[in-house]
């Protein structure tokens, strides 16, 4: 009950308590790995009742700071001063007493469990009855306030993404967070519900509430943040007002002289060939809530042409995604890979044609986040026969690693133990190497930072202008969709409402499709 | 105000491995040891030297071998997130088709061929009865924790029928029992340091070798991979192209397999014939097997240590019996404390449970 009191305070207190004093003082924090320097000499502060950015480009030890404020890691050196007390963070049960509670992108809660089981079970009071009921009128109030629907008894595996999110930021709220840390918490979901939690979490910071908000996305700092830090390379380049400063200065604090490689003009377009690589005829795929999400779609993709998918998230890309990789199964029409009906014949025999796949929520479907980065390779039956030759995995392993600059202390260590962005460049650089005549892809570069992303969109480019390959991706950056594809189709409402030519595409026209 | 917090612990605990099993173990023991004075009035120092006498004891010897194999059986199907609670019924089906290879096929004349196939043959039953388990939960969904209990007591009853019926022996002195596998085909008594054990050579070699393939299975082959990947991310292998289903029906049938060599070894090496009821007899090695499997904290390289332990446990149950401190039963008491135990140290190292005073 004190929890739920102490969070009602939080929220309905009109006069937020205004100290010059910031909650968080983060001093010449050091942190080193074998190797690497995580964190050299970092210091920053937080003040209260603002929403904090921390930006910066994949590995510039974002995720490595908020661990430390956390308790997950130590520092090696430096000090953290929390509402004018040094303190020493051991773990995350440290950080919680000091107020400091960290979200990040991979959902914690217990699937088998209820919502406000799930919430309860963090703040159960000793001994008397668990409050159950003031819980789930909680959540049902706040999940009104954002408007992202939730039952609170509902079982937690039923919850989509958003929904998990959204309900570890209330128990975060509930557990009486004064300083609230997501970590990507909400850099994966589909903009129109990142918008609500941008709404969310300003009001929580309008209520006295700190939020350090870490992402690898210019915008997303730009739309909600009062204040931006900016780490390159585990340092600080520094901290500035947002409202002071353009999208182009924050750019080059974060990328440095490769700011000027970054740009959305649009890549070469790729001359097709006549041959079809993919064909998709009148498909008709349900959802998963028993309704057609796609609806007699059909398109065709050359050898060579990069063709994307654009559309509001939902829309049935993602099923159309599936179907075609045969992960989910095909109602009506027909899906042809090289002239060969693969039509309800399994990912194993799409997979066999030369097919990579990029899915959607790449923790999930994408890698093992338990298995180290070598068997997240070895996995995919193409790398291997029967008996794995471990050497020529790791082999394999060093040459991706290299070449997509994935930063990792080796071809052992667990993917979690990554950050957000380089577990999506094993996935990613895996699927490339796999796709020797079709990529289809939902969001190739979506946990990548703007430089690394234009980097992956000019591999896959090349591998269609060079090796020929046929590529399929939906994606939910529109920016994206412009700058790789050939050809342009437009989702909605599971049917393909709109092709284009990319080089004469406009974009009002495309946007106008997207949401007719 | 008092509150109390369960958090999941973001980093594991340093060296969980080791702790984790000796802290459920102590705490086990000493758990049963308040238990049985409390309940049965045993002392405590006489139950702490009846442990310490089991586990120099050489009958340990046997219970080690045929636990290593049971449990070396469980972890490849947990490994893959499969529980497999049927390693009683993989065993008596092993037990079934050795049986009948010792004592009504012609091979019951040539010894030597008569144990390669009883093992062999006691392979492919726990396989084939474990893989029936595996299609079900693959293929549709029906969970495969009381489909392999109830299957031991189905496995239980047919031997049952056949101990009863056809394979009642000639000379049992009035028991319901089959006749005893002649003397050459058993397995051969394992002696060390001059000291006899209980145990066998055959059970060792098989041990040494089971182990070995077990090791290169999950470590070296795709499919050993596809299980560890199937315990903690199945829906990777579904757009990797791998059939989950099959992985599942594998994982769980190849646990049989090995299963079903521990009843070849225990008929052979130990009972040398069939009593009936089976369920009455039962050396209940397959649930015995869930512990050690368990406490080896699902590593190989423990299992041949847990199943020392286990069996030491086990054995402390006849000690205590011939000290004239309590019954053979006391065995129960000191297993289901350390499962006990063992769950709750699980669950204190997944999760944080703190109380917090904030005023």
């Amino acid at each position: 009950m004190a929890a739920i009191a102490q969070s009602n305070k939080i929220f309905s207190s009109s006069s937020p308590p205004k100290e010059e004093e910031p909650i968080v003082i983060i001093k010449n924090i050091t942190k080193r790995f074998p190797g690497v320097i995580a964190l050299d000499k970092v210091s920053m502060d937080i003040r209260r009742g603002e929403v904090h950015a921390l930006l910066g480009e994949n590995g510039a030890g974002k995720s490595t700071l908020v661990k430390i404020l956390y308790g997950i890691y130590t520092p090696d050196e430096g000090e953290i001063i929390v509402e004018g007390k040094y303190v020493k963070i051991h773990d995350p049960m440290d950080a919680i007493k000091l107020g400091i509670i960290m979200v990040s992108q991979s959902p914690q809660l217990i699937d088998s469990l209820t919502v406000a089981e799930n919430i309860i079970l963090g703040l159960q009071k000793y001994g008397i009855l668990a409050p159950v009921s003031r819980v789930e009128e909680y959540i049902r109030k706040a999940s009104k306030e954002v408007g992202i629907k939730v039952d609170p008894r509902v079982k937690v595996w039923h919850l989509s993404y958003t929904q998990k999110q959204l309900v570890e930021i209330l128990r975060a709220i509930l557990l009486g967070a004064k300083v609230l840390l997501l970590d990507e918490a909400i850099t994966y979901l589909p903009l129109e519900e990142k918008r609500k939690f941008y709404k969310f979490i300003r009001a929580f910071a309008d209520k006295g509430g700190s939020v350090v908000l870490i992402t690898h996305k210019i915008y997303e700092a730009m739309d909600v943040a009062d204040r931006i830090t900016v780490l390159r390379l585990g340092r600080v380049v520094g901290t500035v007002d947002r409202n002071k400063v353009s999208i182009e200065d924050v750019r080059k604090m974060m990328f440095g002289e490769r700011s000027a490689e970054i740009t959305y003009e649009r890549l070469p377009t790729s001359k097709p060939e006549p041959r079809t690589v993919l064909e998709v005829k009148d498909l008709w795929v349900i959802g998963d809530f028993g309704e057609y999400a796609v609806k007699g779609a059909s398109l065709e993709v050359k050898a060579g042409e990069v063709v994307g998918i654009a559309g509001v998230a939902g829309n049935g890309q993602k099923e159309l995604i599936q179907a075609i990789v045969g992960i989910r199964k095909v109602d009506k029409g027909r899906v042809k890979i090289l002239g060969t009906d693969v039509t309800n014949k399994g990912t194993k025999y799409v997979r066999k044609l030369g097919v990579g796949y990029i899915p959607d929520i790449p923790t999930r479907y994408g890698v093992s986040l338990d298995n180290s980065v070598e068997e997240n390779i070895a996995i995919l039956p193409t790398f291997t026969k029967f008996y794995i030759n471990w050497g020529k995995i790791r082999e394999i392993t060093m040459k991706l690693i290299k070449e997509y600059k994935i930063k990792t202390p080796d071809t052992r260590t667990p993917v979690k133990l990554l950050s957000g962005g380089n577990i999506m460049k094993v996935l990613v650089s895996r699927e490339l190497t796999v796709a020797t005549k079709l990529l289809v892809a939902y969001n190739p570069t979506r946990a990548l930072d703007e430089a690394t992303a234009i980097k992956v969109r000019k591999i896959i480019k090349e591998k269609a202008m060079k090796e020929r390959v046929g590529v399929l991706f939906a994606s939910e950056d529109l920016d994206e969709v412009f700058q790789l594809s050939d050809k342009i189709l437009v989702i909605n409402s599971g049917k393909i409402v709109g092709v284009f030519e990319a080089e004469k595409a406009k974009r009002e026209e495309v946007e106008k499709l997207m949401v007719m | 105000m008092l509150r109390l917090i369960v958090l999941k612990r973001v980093k594991p605990i340093p060296f969980s491995g080791v702790l984790i099993p000796v802290v459920s173990l102590v705490a086990g023991i000493l758990l049963s040891t308040v238990i049985l004075y409390v309940l049965a009035g045993i002392p405590p120092l006489g139950i702490f030297n009846s442990i310490k006498e089991s586990f120099v004891a050489p009958t340990v010897v046997k219970d080690t071998l045929i636990l290593t194999l049971v449990g070396i059986s469980l972890v490849i199907a947990f490994t893959g997130a499969i529980w497999n609670i049927g390693s009683e019924g993989q065993i008596h089906m092993g037990m079934m088709f050795t049986t009948w290879v010792a004592l009504f096929s012609a091979l019951s004349t040539m010894p030597l061929w008569a144990k390669i196939v009883s093992v062999l043959g006691a392979a492919v039953f726990g396989f084939m009865w474990a893989a029936i388990a595996g299609f079900l939960r693959a293929y549709t969904k029906v969970d495969e924790v009381p489909v392999t209990l109830m299957m031991n007591y189905i496995a239980y009853y047919i031997l049952d029928i056949l101990v009863y019926g056809p394979w009642k022996g000639k000379r049992t002195y009035g028991y319901i029992r089959t006749d005893e596998i002649a003397e050459p085909l058993r397995f051969q008594q394992l002696t060390v340091f001059n000291i006899k054990t209980t145990a066998t050579w055959e059970a060792l070699i098989l041990v040494i070798i089971v182990f070995i393939l077990t090791w290169v299975l999950l470590r070296y082959t795709t499919l050993g991979l596809r299980i560890r990947i199937l315990g903690s991310n199945p829906d990777i292998l579904k757009s990797a192209g791998i059939s989950v289903p099959l992985t599942i029906v594998l994982a769980l049938a190849i646990s049989g397999l090995v299963s079903g060599i521990v009843g070849a070894a225990y008929v052979l090496g130990d009972t040398y014939r069939l009593s009936y009821p089976l369920e009455e007899h039962t050396a209940n090695y397959g649930y015995l097997g869930i512990l050690v499997a368990w406490l080896s904290m699902l590593d190989l390289r423990g299992v041949p240590i847990a199943a020392y332990i286990v069996s030491a446990l086990r054995n402390t149950g006849t000690v205590i019996q011939i000290a004239g401190l309590g019954g053979v039963g006391t065995m129960f008491v000191f297993i289901g404390s350390v499962l006990l135990t063992y769950s709750i140290v699980r669950i204190f190292s997944e999760y944080t449970i703190k109380i917090v005073v904030r005023r």
